[in-house]
Order: structure tokens, then sequence, then C-alpha cells
């Protein structure tokens, strides 16, 4: 039986990998399709289920590590999603190791939470705040569908992430 | 609760908080800075290969029709590797050159840098992408960036090997423009509404106005930013903004920004910044 540093070596990684593997799907040209005018933000999906099994600071660290990916494929700098991605996540690992169980109705429960926390802030600060014409005419077309999309697909990394985490988390 | 507060873990965690938000800070005030030249170096690798793999699906097509295509193709490809070992180097360099030879020819005091989209992300509304040339190409933020058929954006931030373009699709845009066929003036900019039809607004226009559908829109140079005389589009309709009281002219570009691959930046010209220096007109 593996040692609790190498299951948590392996996890890790694969946390890593999968954080890799999103940033590449998001960023590579006409890849994923787009459902009414916008695509999921894999990196926040891969983030929240990250955050919902791990402690603090490894969930707020992958946090991080997502919000700066999700900025760099943005802009040239770090911003919105690098800060709030890793205070959310801080959060959520707090919480979930102490407040509340991390059941799949509690994610849900959570993620439509968050996910709509970060686009509704996302909006604020990049149009609502500039006075962007035809603001809401954006949040319909694109940031609706985008935060569903992302919602929808927080689902599937949930139950990878469970599956990592029972094989390669912290032995009983 | 209380022992929460006052343990180690908050300590990291508010230190990594300020760390963020002072490299935010950084990063957005200062351009070509080491942060960012970083991120981009770590990420270079990965964005080359991931763009290379979409190089070529510009459209849509069936299975068989992509199969029959590459048929073809493979063919063309044992032939011409028959000819010349090289050859496909050449080739495709010349054929990224080739799509500007007529804008050089028009413009031969353009100093033109062919590059190519390294990625777009999808939490960009207004299609802007990074392209594999920076500084190190002589490239500089607010140079104008063509397409095959027109002026598409400008470059809003550079680093060493990568640069963000900003598309006209983007509100933060202001071209001064001009109706080739009836001489009306206006700004050409971007809008949330539109955005993802692929079109832009021509504001500003005057009341008496002769802008009609159908209407080339180019670059009026009025400010020394953008060239004078380079295509932005094609007027498809006209409209009456309540808000501000004028009329506006809704203008697609030739180019469809959301799938553009190959671009070049314009790093020079006659007349450069005689009038104004700044990122937009």
């Amino acid at each position: 039986m593996m040692s609790d540093r190498l299951n948590s070596f392996f996890r890790y990684l694969a946390y890593a990998l999968e954080l890799v593997v999103c940033f590449a799907l998001t960023t590579t040209p006409r890849l994923l399709p787009e459902i009414f005018g916008a695509k999921p933000a894999l990196l926040v999906c891969v983030a929240l289920t990250i955050a919902i099994f791990e402690r603090e600071l490894p969930a707020m660290i992958f946090g991080m590590i997502a919000g700066v990916l999700s900025d760099l494929s943005y802009s040239n700098g770090i911003g919105l999603f690098a800060i709030t991605l890793t205070v959310v996540c801080f959060i959520v690992g707090y919480a979930a190791n102490n407040l509340i169980v991390a059941t799949f109705l509690n994610f849900l429960l959570y993620a439509a939470i968050t996910v709509g926390l970060i686009f509704m802030l996302y909006f604020l600060v990049r149009f609502v705040i500039p006075g962007v014409e035809d603001r809401w005419a954006y949040f319909q077309a694109h940031l609706l569908s985008r935060m569903v999309q992302t919602f929808v697909m927080a689902v599937p990394f949930y139950w990878l992430n469970r599956l990592i985490y029972r094989r390669l988390g912290p032995q009983e | 609760m209380k022992e929460f507060f006052q343990s180690p873990k908050i300590k990291i965690f508010l230190s990594v908080l300020l760390v963020l938000i002072m490299l935010s800070v950084f990063t957005r005030n200062v351009q070509n800075n080491v942060v960012s030249t970083s991120l981009n170096a770590l990420t270079y690798g990965l964005s080359k290969v991931t763009a290379a793999a979409s190089q070529d699906e510009k459209s849509d097509k069936s299975f068989d029709e992509l199969k029959a295509e590459n048929e073809l193709l493979s063919q063309a490809n044992r032939e011409l590797r028959a000819r010349l070992v090289d050859y496909y180097d050449v080739k495709e360099e010349n054929t990224r050159l080739w799509k500007f030879y007529d804008l050089k020819k028009e413009h031969e005091d353009f100093s033109l840098i062919p590059a190519r989209v390294l990625r777009r992300d999808s939490n960009d509304e207004f299609y802007s992408f990074t392209i594999d040339k920076g500084t190190s190409s002589a490239i500089s933020a607010g140079d104008p960036v063509m397409g095959e058929n027109g002026l598409i954006g400008w470059i809003a931030e550079a680093d060493v090997y990568t640069a963000k373009v900003s598309t006209v699709l983007s509100p933060q845009t202001g071209i001064g423009a001009v109706d080739n066929a009836t001489g009306d003036t206006g700004v050409l900019t971007g809008s949330a509404k539109y955005a993802d039809r692929n079109r832009v607004i021509f504001s500003k226009l005057n009341s008496e106005h002769k802008v009609k559908e159908g209407d080339i829109i180019t670059s009026s140079g009025s400010a020394g930013i953008y060239p004078k005389g380079l295509v932005l589009g094609e007027v498809k309709e006209i409209g009456y903004d309540t808000y501000d009281t004028s009329y506006y002219a809704v203008v697609e570009p030739y180019d469809d920004i959301k799938k553009v691959v190959d671009v070049a930046v314009i790093c020079g010209y006659e007349g450069q910044g005689e009038i104004l220096t700044g990122a937009s007109e």
C-alpha cells in the first residue's frame, strides 16, 4: 500500500494534469463547440471540484493556478479569476472539511452558488463598471449560457476528482 | 472558528491573496513585464501545439469532404515532396506572406510582420486572441493588425514572444473611419450587441449622412494611429441611436474574426504617430 505522501503526490499530479488538459482544450481555437454563443470555463470546473475534496491550502493553490491560467488565456496579466478562485477555493476547502459534508447534492448547491458568483463578479468588473453598452444583450446571449455550461460540466469533474480522491486520498 | 482565524493557514491565505493583488496591479500597469513574459513562456509550447492542431479547421466540413480533401492533399504532397524536400516549409511561408502581398503592393511604406494565432479563449467575449510574435519581432502596443481582407484589430499588449490582439469587435476599439462612396466620416467601434455576429458599429454619423447598405468603410487615418485607407468592412444596415440621438451604420468586416488564423501586424508606416500617439483613434 502506498504511503500518504506518495498518494498525495500522485493525486496532486493528476489534478495538475487536469488543469493542463483543460487549459489546452479551452485555448485551442475551434476545438470546443460554442453552444448559444459560449463555451464552458473548464478551469473553473476543475478548481471548484478539487476544492470540495481537498483541505484549504491545496484547494487554494489549485484554485490560484486555475485562476492564473484563466487570466493568462484572456490577458497578459493576473486578475479577476486568479483572485476570486483563490478566495472561493480556500473558503470551500475549509467549509467542506469543517462545516458541510461533501455529498453530491451539497456539491450541486455549492457549484451553482460559486459559478453564479464568479461570473456575476466577472460581468460586474468587465461590463457594468466600465459601462459597456449592450451589456445585458451580452449577458443574455453569452454569459447565461456559459454559466449553465460551466455548472453542467462541473458534474463530470466532480465524479472524476471524487474517484481520484478515493483512490489516492489519505488513508483512513 | 476562533482557532482557524489564528491558524497559520489563514496567514498563508492572506499572504497569497496580497501577492496576487500586487501582481494583478503590477501586470495591469507595467507593459512587457517579467511576470507576464514568464507565464506566457511557460504556456507558449503548449499553445503552439494546440494552435498547430487546429490550424487547418477553417470550415465545418463533413467527414467525407475532409477525407476527399485529405486524399487530394496527400497525393499532392507526395508529388511535391519528390520535387523538393523542403518545398512545404517554403510553400507554407509563401502562402502566409502571399495573403498580404496585395496590401504590401498597395502600401509600400508598410512594415508588415506576418503572424499566426496562437490561442483564443472562451472567456473572451470579443474574440481577442494571442499571436506568436512579440516585441522581439518589433511589434508594440497599438500596432494595427490586418486579416486577409482588412483591418481586424490592434495590439493591446505585447511581450517578448507573444502579443494580445484586441479585435475591432471590442468596444475598446475606436477607429476614425470614412465611407468611401459618400465621404461621410464617423468612428468605427465594437458593440456587445453585434460582436457575436461579427459586426461593428460605424457611429457618430452626421444627421444628413448619405451612408447606405453596401458602402465600403475604410480608415480615415485622421489621428496617425491607423494608416489611411485600410478596409474595415461593408455597411449592412443603418440605425438610429435614440440614446445619443445620432445615426449609426452596422458594418461587417470582410474577415470572419472568430476564425482568423493568419494575420499581419503593421509595425510601421509613413506618417505613423504624426498627429497623435495612443492606443486608439
